[in-house]
């Protein structure tokens, strides 16, 4: 029965989750993974007819897979969808949390909560970047007058936070941003931080990769964004962020990750080779040429010609290491500033088992 | 810095003593004068002076808007921790009262919304005991920190915010009117942070300022103080300020006996024949150590923490008598550890590395512990949290709940206060000052990392925990003063 359902009132094949999820993506630039993904599971609901609760779930499901499949990281795109479906399981499945005064019947729930979702859908968009400001807000306390920041990548939240730290007047900081040498979103991203932070009148110093250890010793604090949070503390974030992580353990500079709690995301990793995605960052070969990388990266040499560290990263057998992404453990941590506060990196468990169990 | 006779001195005990007698606007005057010269100074004596203002604050506090009751606390609070920042203590016992005073608001709120919905239509047929958040353990629910730092964009901004934000006053409907909107979210099962982003009117944590071990059986009494007056009068105001004033004698009960509870989890950590490092007169420590020592032989190895508190430690391994605590009549009755059999080895700080070889374990004294884990402590603290490390001996943190502030440590050097060099350096040696410059921290910051273990009157917890109690014991709402 519930297999006969679905395709005989879906209109599933007609309705496009993943142009629809690109698009979305594609139409604000401030907009994240997870939340995008989330506004496209509602408009998957708005485009169905769905009347119960099983069949909503299996859409979502459906969806929700043939979302993941399309992107090459669903890491940071699962905790959108995930966080949706665990929001309806609850949320269906207890009627009176709706909030409505009048009792309602178990359809009626289900109608109102999907008109709730429907109707609701650009808020949650909204509160999305409400809570970036929120991070921003609070985690500029974490600047000091004087201090020197080292962060990297492209993460909107980050930039948010140092733009809000650097409107302020009482706080004087400079920073050290390390920009990854290529075109991708990331570090486009990236430039468009500094130059703002810049127009600021916030002293910026540019480096590659190379250069954290390098530059530590001026650093007082490390703050990066990330791609997700997984249950365990650690963060899934740019490649080089777990080395700017292990090295400014070693240093001992306090290590700061800023992250919306709907970054969260249900994974338990335990070393780098643990995250449910095939990088293939680390490509053994005999061959000598680098005819691979090379027909890899044609199309994105092109504008960055004039930086040196391209030239020399071409030239690695790894394929798509501009997008790729490592896991920080947990120990090399100092606090995760999220819209609800600063949390230890053991709070995140919490938080997700909260809604998981 | 420590006062000659309790008596004739201004401190704690004369405090006290005039709190009976003087009004209440003097009387804060008198702390806030007190604390600033740091006439009553430590945690343990800072919690009970505040503790026993603001219950005279609230005894004296006229009419029965509970809101103005939590402007009037906070606005008292404001000024007693502007007095003294560094007595971090101060801001956490306002902290717990106005919490108190939310809880119960909510409470009866809660309960006569339920009330009156269980009349209008018979939506939610509970118990009115069954509805109520607070009942609930004091793992219920979870409201993650926030900062002690401004927060400029607001509820406003947030809207599941300005649903947990509930007892946000200036939003709050008045009290007696019933609020059916309001009653499902609150008694809503769904309280997760995480949905945030939905915008269903969820709470997350209504809940629970555990007044201490004992909050079962006050709690229950509490309750069914409450049904009663409701079953009284449920149309009309109740009294805020009775059940506050109990709520704040829990948290006097509760500053009473966290030593003893802390104590009791002695027998867990010190076995026979170890040798246990410590430093500071701190009576918490003293009474942990004697708790174990009624069933176990073991050594101390005693920190003088020179130049600011030797004359305490010195006198408590003498006496058992701690001159700083002389206040407290009642505090001074423990004897000195030798007297109970134990060898006691009193070293300077600056053995602290050479001897921390031999030492089985270290057990700190506290001055605040910061919602990260860290703590601040009298100084020479992370000295000897260091040199453990360096030799991996476990470092136990004996502290009260009440020491644990939800303050983050954006800049640990506001934490550290200095005191008197004139203590380093005698003011006969007047000529050594002017060639050199003469410094006196009192306190040290001890990162997280450095600490093993937080024993507190609510037993034992990774410092990565403690986030979860400060979650339980304050309210977000009343993080910033």
């Amino acid at each position: 029965m519930d297999v006969a359902t679905p395709t005989a009132e879906n209109p599933l094949p007609s309705f496009d989750i993943v142009s629809t999820y690109r698009r979305i993506l594609a139409s604000d630039p401030d907009l994240t993974m997870p939340v995008a993904a989330i506004e496209a599971l509602v408009e998957a609901l708005a485009h169905s007819s769905v009347s119960t609760i099983a069949e909503t779930l299996q859409l979502l499901e459906r969806h929700t897979n043939i979302l993941k499949a399309s992107t090459p990281n669903p890491i940071s795109l699962s905790a959108g969808t995930d966080l949706f479906q665990r929001y309806m399981i609850a949320t269906l499945n207890r009627p009176t949390s709706l909030g409505g005064s009048v009792h309602l019947g178990p359809s009626d729930d289900f109608r109102a909560i999907r008109n709730h979702l429907l109707s609701s859908g650009k808020l949650f968009v909204e509160r999305a970047k409400a809570s970036r400001e929120k991070i921003a807000s609070f985690g500029k306390h974490f600047i000091r007058d004087g201090a020197t920041v080292l962060t990297n990548g492209g993460s909107r939240v980050v930039g948010a936070l140092l733009r809000r730290a650097a409107e302020s007047s009482t706080i004087r900081f400079r920073v050290i941003y390390v920009l990854s040498p290529s075109t991708s979103s990331d570090s486009r991203e990236g430039h468009q931080t500094v130059a703002d932070l810049r127009a600021h009148n916030v002293p910026v110093a540019t480096i590659p990769d190379s250069a954290v250890a390098y530059s530590l010793g001026k650093v007082d604090m490390v703050i990066v964004g990330a791609e997700g949070v997984v249950e365990n503390g650690g963060i899934i974030s740019r490649l080089g962020t777990y080395q700017m992580g292990l090295l400014a353990k070693s240093k001992g500079k306090p290590f700061y990750v800023v992250a919306e709690s709907h970054k969260f995301v249900r994974l338990y990793p335990l070393s780098q080779f643990d995250l449910p995605i095939d990088q293939k960052i680390l490509d053994f070969t005999v061959s000598d040429d680098d005819k691979v990388s090379g027909e890899q990266k044609t199309s994105e040499d092109e504008g960055v010609a004039d930086l040196n560290p391209e030239e020399a990263r071409s030239k690695c057998s790894g394929k798509n290491v501009d997008d790729a992404v490592d896991f920080t453990p947990p120990d090399l941590i100092s606090g995760i500033i999220t819209e609800s506060g600063v949390l230890t990196p053991s709070a995140v468990s919490e938080e997700l088992i909260k809604i998981w169990f | 810095m420590a006062e000659g006779t309790a008596i004739a001195t201004p401190g704690l005990s004369s405090f006290l003593k005039s709190l009976k007698t003087t009004p209440v606007e003097p009387s804060v005057a008198y702390l806030i004068s007190l604390l600033k010269r740091r006439q009553i100074r430590n945690s343990r004596q800072c919690a009970v002076a505040t503790t026993a203002l603001l219950l005279r604050v609230v005894g004296e506090f006229k009419g029965k808007d509970s809101a103005k009751l939590v402007e009037r606390i906070r606005q008292v609070g404001r000024r007693l921790t502007s007095a003294q920042p560094r007595e971090v203590v101060v801001g956490n016992i306002v902290r717990r009262v106005l919490g108190l005073v939310r809880e119960v608001v909510e409470d009866h709120l809660d309960a006569e919304t339920n009330a009156t919905s269980d009349i209008g239509h018979n939506s939610q047929p509970h118990n009115d005991s069954l509805s109520r958040p607070t009942l609930s353990s004091t793992i219920s629910t979870f409201s993650p920190l926030k900062h002690a730092t401004a927060e400029p964009l607001d509820a406003s901004t947030h809207q599941s915010e300005t649903m947990s934000d509930s007892g946000e006053l200036p939003k709050r409907p008045g009290l007696l009117t019933s609020h059916t909107s309001y009653v499902p979210s609150s008694s809503a099962p769904l309280v997760n942070s995480l949905f945030g982003l939905f915008s269903h009117p969820d709470t997350p944590s209504t809940s629970n300022t555990p007044t201490g071990h004992q909050s079962p059986d006050n709690k229950g009494m509490l309750t069914s103080l409450n049904l009663e007056r409701l079953a009284d009068f449920s149309n009309s105001k109740f009294d805020v300020k009775a059940e506050v004033m109990d709520g704040i004698r829990e948290l006097q009960d509760e500053l009473d006996q966290s030593d003893d509870l802390i104590a009791a989890n002695a027998l867990d950590h010190i076995h026979s024949n170890e040798i246990i490092l410590t430093h500071t007169a701190s009576t918490g420590v003293q009474k942990f150590l004697l708790t174990a020592a009624r069933k176990r032989k073991f050594t101390v190895v005693h920190v003088e923490t020179f130049p600011h508190d030797h004359t305490g430690t010195h006198s408590v391994l003498l006496t058992g008598k701690n001159r700083d605590h002389s206040g407290d009549s009642e505090e001074d009755s423990f004897k000195p550890l030798r007297a109970a059999g134990i060898q006691v080895v009193m070293i300077p700080d600056s053995h602290v590395f050479a001897i921390m070889s031999q030492v089985n374990k270290v057990i700190l004294a506290t001055h605040t512990v910061l919602a990260n884990g860290g703590l601040v402590a009298a100084s020479g603290a992370r000295m000897i949290a260091a040199a453990a490390k360096a030799h991996q001996t476990p470092v136990v943190v004996v502290s009260g709940v009440y020491k644990l502030s939800p303050v983050y440590p954006f800049d640990i050097d506001e934490l550290i206060e200095y005191g008197d060099p004139g203590s380093v350096v005698p003011y006969e040696d007047g000529g050594f000052v002017d060639l050199v410059d003469v410094e006196n921290p009192l306190y040290d910051y001890v990162p997280a990392d450095l600490v093993d273990l937080y024993i507190t009157n609510l037993g034992g917890h990774a410092p990565s925990y403690l986030y979860r109690i400060v979650a339980d014991h304050y309210r977000t709402e009343d993080i910033n003063l």
